[in-house]
């Protein structure tokens, strides 16, 4: 995936990844050839057909995929899932706070802190 | 009779009980006995409905049969129906709706995280930890996250997430977001989902005080906040205090209430049993006899 990263929104061919894996570490080209096949099936990855093989790109750049990310993971895409409100796709540890939450915090942090000194 | 006692007590079970179980605060001091007797609610609150619907069927076609009496029978059975159909629809709407987003997250999660003895770290600076649940589930946190916590209070968040997905909690809330879905205009199935949600923080941070202690939960809470963690518009949050502040308070609670958590199993026992003994079983009985 890097190195599709790394071409940027060009479109390469297995054979050209797989060059470009085979540099660094002994890797199959079938080897190649499954994963960017089973990426494609996950919309990680675009491909086009030209001649008789695949070629490949990202659907998005690195940064952008991590947004998406990011984004679910702080529970934005509640609203797209249909109202589903804050239901359990994600379970996040802490959600948000307001300025009442860091003051309760505070004092049990103090409050915590004053029992481990007793 | 069958029917009249089934259907009061499935409007007891759908509207009063869970309006007031939502209200006695003190039960979330027993979040597992809670969490039971919520459960056993509902799927009484469920059955009692779908009860109700099917002894009005049997009473009118036990004895003397005529077209009126089909005919009669076809109206209650055909409403257990729609409960039943929506409940079956509700459910598969927000079972593929939830495993498809968790499916792709996961993809992109594998993708770009980082796998450290199967904590996934993504890169990038905003704090944020939770866990992508399910069979093959995955507990993420951001390398602000990382960077932000002290070891001790990194693993207190790594024991909440674990907690969750161990516990398989979304199984829990999966069911009352079906319900709540199922039937939104019944008010008290979005109080008692939110309810649920809450009661699913506070297991997964007894969880982690159990093997991280209070101290290291409440000040990994406070690091994650103040490195920038989503902050809520005021007045977003009821005026009876917000979760988190309901979750700090349970924290400091050191007690094990084990009188009340008898209570609450001995009542999620009895509104499973005492109706199936009282009123199905001689229901039962009758239309064997």
């Amino acid at each position: 995936m890097e190195s599709l990263w790394d071409a940027g929104d060009a479109w390469r061919t297995v054979r050209e990844v797989h060059d470009v894996l085979a540099r660094d570490r002994d890797i199959a080209y079938t080897t190649v050839m499954t994963v960017l096949d089973r990426m494609a099936r996950k919309d990680l990855v675009e491909r086009e057909r030209e001649g008789r093989a695949w070629r490949y790109r990202p659907s998005q750049s690195r940064g952008a995929m991590t947004a998406e990310v990011m984004r679910q993971a702080l529970g934005e895409f509640a609203e797209e899932a249909n109202a589903r409100d804050r239901a359990a796709a994600l379970v996040a540890f802490v959600g948000e706070a307001t300025d009442a939450d860091r003051q309760a915090l505070r004092d049990a942090l103090a409050a915590l802190e004053r029992r481990s000194r007793a | 009779m069958t029917t009249l006692v089934l259907a009061a007590l499935a409007v007891l079970l759908a509207g009063p009980v869970p309006w007031l179980m939502t209200r006695l605060h003190g039960f979330r001091r027993t979040p597992r006995a809670a969490m039971v007797l919520w459960q056993a609610v509902a799927l009484a609150g469920v059955l009692s409905a779908l009860g109700a619907g099917l002894s009005l069927v049997t009473v009118q076609l036990v004895g003397e049969q005529s077209v009126r009496s089909y005919a009669l029978s076809a109206i209650p059975l055909s409403l257990t129906g729609l409960v039943l159909a929506r409940l079956l629809l509700s459910g598969h709407r927000v079972g593929t709706g939830l495993r498809q987003l968790r499916r792709r997250h996961r993809h992109l999660v594998d993708l770009l995280a980082e796998d450290h003895d199967g904590v996934h770290v993504l890169e990038h600076e905003a704090p944020t930890a939770y866990c992508v649940p399910g069979l093959r589930s995955r507990v993420v946190v951001s390398s602000g996250t990382v960077s932000s916590l002290t070891d001790r209070q990194l693993a207190a968040v790594l024991s909440h997430e674990q907690a969750h997905v161990r516990a398989r909690h979304d199984l829990v809330l999966e069911g009352f977001t079906v319900l709540q879905e199922a039937f939104p205009r019944v008010v008290t199935s979005k109080q008692a989902l939110a309810e649920v949600q809450l009661l699913v923080e506070v297991l997964a941070d007894r969880a982690a005080r159990r093997r991280q202690g209070a101290h290291a939960l409440v000040s990994a809470f406070s690091a994650l906040l103040d490195g920038g963690l989503v902050q809520a518009p005021e007045g977003a949050v009821a005026a009876t205090g917000s979760d988190l502040q309901v979750r700090i308070g349970l924290l400091l609670d050191d007690h094990r209430h084990r009188v009340q958590a008898g209570v609450l199993l001995l009542l999620a026992a009895g509104v499973l049993v005492l109706p199936t003994l009282l009123v199905v079983l001689p229901w039962l009985q009758g239309l064997a006899g």
